[in-house]
């Protein structure tokens, strides 16, 4: 496995340009996720790294080696996508075996090393069918015991569970994330799914319309968002305009113990729905709205200033209807400031 | 005992067979479920082509069949072998055979070949012009067969572009550098239909290729000529199969070309010869217009069972 850097990457296709100046490493045995809407850049930048796309501008390496163009059959890459790829033609077994062969490693040594795989992905009873034969999960799997066969010195994953139905793409989450920790495996996650990503990934790495907002691990980026972008995007967030001043927060409809948070006369308050209680507190907000999420629920409320607010009601506990009155109060360590 | 159970079942089932086909034709004229208003709406609209294949294939078909097995050249009178014996022991008509084959051959593969690694350009490559391209590729359709023999004169011929200008260059003779009505000029006819036609096929088959699938095989090391033989050709395989089929008939099938540069001598060529300039010899030309059909059927029909053929494989 290697250590992958990005120095400076930026993509232009004739008037358009998909990332700008990205600078990032992937560090050695660690999965990074790239996360972001649709059109960010995200898969621009796995295909960079793959080779499948040369930068307008800047270097990609491979612990420190310039590999910006080297072809892609020449930088020992694993590729996982999101429609899984794999060659119809060949049995399960013959696609795993497939960059082996192409290493030139003999039949014996690759029928071995294939069946390890599989064993290893819990599905060697399949090694002979064709993969029309199996179902989307087990043909993720094949696909990523293909992309790992080759040892390569990064696995790039293109949205790899986009398609699964939610309950074997969680299993999948799990037991896959495992798994690559398990090898030590240097990869690069892309997806929108930021929850996928947070289980996947050792950390993130949020773009936005061909930029880095932020990177970090998957606490800091939900605690700590830099911009409001990445607030927005990753989970579910309020945005509230304060100023901060001698300590002290000002909302404009109630003030809080500023916690350290630097002075702005211009700034925004990022609150997450659970650092909001509902039942006590100083603040009148009256429900607008209310939604059913079996483990919680979730409420639209409306602040004294007119400001939308997203908070989380205890379903046990809840008696706030559509149009009553509750008390709501800020949890002080929740409260992030963006300048 | 026995034979009369036998009996009573097959009058019953023939009842039955009859009644169910009664059933279908009503269904068909006042369909009541959507699976019935489906099939008369197939009926309906296969309706046209059963008309004209009757008419304009079953019919002279049965027409040339009747012909090749008559006494006299000019009518269908009597009952005779000759048209066919003829076909069968005359040295001039397996040479025919065997010229129209291996030439329809060598340039189908030759043209194939070509509409191949054209289609993956186009549907692979961001090409510049590509829509000029395209059009250039596209546009010998439209040609008749005499316009591009016509055109290799022009090109090839003893005054043509390409001959003048080699002459000019060597200091040659034109006369012996003319190759229009020689073997390699028919070539460049025949490919310069037949390329169209191959690319025309192979382009939709090149557009459906997984490229996720191609690129995860350079990923894993494979070179491009690798991944095309790996992944790339086993996913167009059905396409070059069923572009060689239509261009194959279609090679067996020029004749403008061949009229204008005959320099083998071809089935079209030689039927032409046997209804114009051998004595109207109907006969013999029926019972070669009867051959070819049955080749073409049965070629067309074995790859078609090659395309359906889920085991093939590279």
């Amino acid at each position: 496995m290697a250590e992958v850097t990005l120095d400076s990457i930026t993509k232009r296709y004739r008037e358009e340009t998909a990332v700008e100046g990205i600078d990032l490493t992937v560090r050695d045995g660690e999965v990074l996720g790239v996360i972001g809407p649709s059109g960010c850049g995200k898969t621009t930048l796995l295909r960079t790294i793959a080779g499948f796309e040369t930068p307008t501008e800047g270097r990609v390496r491979f612990d420190g080696e310039d590999v910006t163009h080297v072809p892609p059959e020449n930088r020992n890459v694993g590729l996982v996508f999101q429609s899984y790829s794999l060659f119809d033609n060949m049995s399960v077994r013959r696609n795993v075996a497939f960059g082996l062969k192409m290493q030139g490693v003999g039949r014996s040594k690759r029928r071995a090393r294939a069946d390890e795989l599989l064993a290893l992905l819990g599905i060697e009873d399949q090694a002979e069918k064709s993969p029309q034969q199996l179902s989307g999960g087990q043909q993720q799997r094949v696909g990523l015991a293909r992309a790992l066969a080759i040892e390569p010195r990064i696995l790039l994953l293109d949205e790899p569970m986009t398609g699964l139905d939610a309950k074997l793409k969680r299993r999948l989450e799990t037991e896959i994330g495992s798994l690559l920790d398990e090898l030590g495996v240097t990869g690069l996650y892309v997806t929108h799914d930021q929850e996928e990503a947070m289980v996947m990934c050792d950390r993130l790495a949020v773009l936005d319309d061909g930029q880095i907002q932020q990177v970090g691990t998957p606490a800091e980026i939900y605690e700590r968002p830099e911009t409001g972008f990445v607030a927005d995007f990753v989970g579910t967030s309020n945005s509230l305009s304060a100023t901060v001043r001698n300590g002290e927060i000002d909302l404009g409809f109630t003030t809080y113990d500023g916690n350290g948070l630097p002075e702005t006369t211009d700034g925004t308050v990022i609150v997450r729905p659970e650092d909001v209680s509902v039942g006590d507190g100083d603040v009148e907000a009256v429900v607008r709205d209310r939604f059913y999420l079996g483990e919680r629920v979730r409420a639209r409320v409306e602040l004294p200033d007119g400001t939308g607010l997203t908070v989380d009601l205890d379903p046990s506990t809840d008696g706030a209807a559509v149009g009553d009155t509750v008390q709501v109060a800020f949890e002080t360590e929740g409260l992030h400031v963006i300048t | 005992m026995a034979r009369d159970t036998a009996g009573g079942t097959g009058t019953e089932s023939t009842r039955t067979g009859v009644g169910a086909r009664l059933a279908a034709v009503r269904a068909l004229l006042s369909p009541r479920t959507e699976a019935e208003r489906e099939r008369r709406r197939v009926a309906v609209m296969s309706l046209p082509y059963f008309v004209l294949a009757i008419f304009g294939a079953f019919l002279p078909l049965g027409m040339l069949a009747r012909m090749s097995l008559s006494e006299n050249q000019f009518r269908n009178e009597g009952f005779s072998l000759d048209a066919w014996e003829t076909l069968a022991t005359e040295p001039v008509y397996r040479e025919i055979a065997w010229n129209t084959l291996w030439f329809a051959t060598v340039t189908t593969t030759f043209s194939v070949l070509v509409a191949v690694a054209l289609s993956h350009a186009l549907a692979k490559y961001d090409l510049p012009f590509r829509r000029w391209i395209v059009a250039m590729v596209s546009f010998p359709i439209a040609l008749p067969g005499i316009v591009v023999g016509f055109m290799i004169v022009v090109l090839l011929g003893r005054t043509g572009l390409l001959t003048n200008a080699v002459a000019f260059f060597t200091g040659g003779s034109r006369i012996d550098l003319a190759t229009a009505l020689t073997v390699g000029g028919l070539f460049l006819g025949y490919a310069f239909s037949l390329i169209p036609r191959a690319t025309m096929v192979l382009r939709g088959t090149f557009e459906e290729i997984n490229t996720d699938a191609e690129e995860a095989a350079r990923a894993l090391g494979a070179s491009p000529l690798l991944t095309f033989y790996h992944v790339t050709l086993p996913q167009v395989w059905p396409g070059v199969v069923a572009a060689f089929v239509l261009t194959f008939r279609t090679a067996l099938a020029i004749f403008g070309t061949v009229l204008v540069l005959p320099a083998l001598n071809v089935a079209t060529l030689r039927i032409n010869l046997e209804i114009q300039d051998l004595g109207f010899n109907l006969a013999v030309a029926s019972a070669m217009g009867l051959v070819y059909f049955v080749f073409i059927f049965g070629f067309t029909f074995a790859g078609v069972r090659l395309i359906d053929n889920e085991s093939l494989k590279i």
